[in-house]
């Protein structure tokens, strides 16, 4: 009888404290909304990938690399995130940094997505925008400009955290 | 599960004859389940964790990424800790966080100097000859020299003091909140021994 209730009460705080944690997250506003660096890269499939590409739509630019252990933890949320979005036209793309494509496929083996993962093998790319760590993820709106930024993991389903992305369509 | 082993060396203001200290703690804990320690400072909306880095972990990372057997013994004998930074200030916040890592200072029988920063390493891989790749693997794996942080904002990386291992040291912690100097120190510091895996 009193083992079900312990169970109930740490199932009770558990949530709670998630909860707690996903409601702390946030997103900085980028200054002045400059316009997002080009970007030019091939994802794992083969298909050419530009920022010109998604003028019009809201985009999520999340730079990553496998051995990163807070990109490893996001990732499933950017999963479940992009489930959503992609139903509302935002679009979601994950620059994997200096890693080659045999690399990153056994990585997704345990951690399946759907969204392009691109290839930034000489780090050619990541240079151009303003990101000195791993993860750093952009939102650019609809005018290909830097709308927002975060700086570390975060989890990308929290409804709180992808309110002002979704607003961005407004 | 980490524990502490030891309640830590709480600064708390207090000990911390340094200009623009902050009122914080430093903690230091073993964990449980590596044996490896950590070094904590937390105050009001700044968090620095050092974690210790089996020059064994280091050298499997690197080689991993392409460094020779030289190279990856070289940064693995470096004094390495995995480094988490954060700003830890509440959602809306407007508190920002920049820290310099060249700001830093390893104090050491007798002798101050600041961290051995990437931008150092990356010369003498040079000059060792390490791969492009395995160099743009190493620029990335490390915390970066400096950064600036919102609230919940936060890097992991690598930090490297080059100091043999074993050695004991102290660490000045430098950053600017909202651009006003603030300071803290982990106290005692151990490089990671050499104990293979």
């Amino acid at each position: 009888m009193r083992k079900p209730l312990i169970t109930l009460m740490l199932c009770f705080a558990t949530a709670a404290g998630v909860a707690a944690e996903r409601s702390d997250q946030s997103l900085t506003p980028v200054e002045g909304r400059p316009p997002a660096p080009e970007l030019d890269l091939l994802d794992m499939e083969g298909v050419r990938h530009r920022m010109a590409d998604y003028r019009g739509k809201v985009v999520i630019v999340n730079f990553w690399a496998t051995w990163c252990p807070p990109c490893r933890e996001e990732m499933p949320s950017m999963q479940r995130a992009y489930e959503q979005l992609r139903e509302e036209g935002i679009e979601m793309l994950a620059v994997n940094i200096g890693e080659n494509e045999d690399i990153i496929f056994a990585f997704t083996a345990n951690y399946p997505v759907e969204f392009p993962l691109l290839l930034d093998l000489d780090s050619a790319t990541i240079q151009n925008w303003p990101v000195r760590g791993l993860p750093t993820t952009f939102v650019v709106d609809p005018q290909g400009r830097l709308a927002y930024r975060a700086i570390g993991g975060r989890a990308w389903d929290d409804p709180d955290l992808l309110a002002p992305v979704r607003r961005l369509k407004d | 599960m980490t524990r502490l082993r030891l309640a830590a060396a709480l600064a708390l203001g207090a000990g911390i004859a340094l200009m623009g200290a902050a009122r914080g703690e430093a903690v230091w804990g073993v964990n449980g389940d590596t044996g490896l320690s950590f070094w904590h400072w937390r105050s009001d909306s700044v968090s620095v964790e050092l974690v210790q880095r089996l020059p064994d972990q280091t050298r499997a990372f690197f080689l991993g990424r392409g460094f020779s057997a030289e190279a990856a013994d070289a940064i693995g004998l470096g004094c390495v800790f995995q480094t988490i930074f954060k700003n830890t200030a509440p959602k809306g916040a407007s508190t920002t966080l920049e820290y310099h890592l060249g700001d830093w200072r390893v104090r050491t029988e007798g002798q101050t100097r600041p961290p051995k920063l990437k931008e150092v390493w990356d010369q003498q891989w040079k000059e060792m000859g390490v791969s492009q790749a395995a160099r743009i693997a190493f620029r990335w794996s490390l915390l970066p020299t400096s950064q600036r942080f919102d609230a919940g904002d936060y890097n992991w990386g690598m930090t490297s003091f080059g100091l043999a291992p074993g050695t004991r040291f102290d660490l000045d912690l430098v950053w600017h909140r909202d651009g006003k100097r603030e300071t803290g120190r982990l106290a005692n510091v151990e490089c990671p021994r050499d104990l293979q895996l």
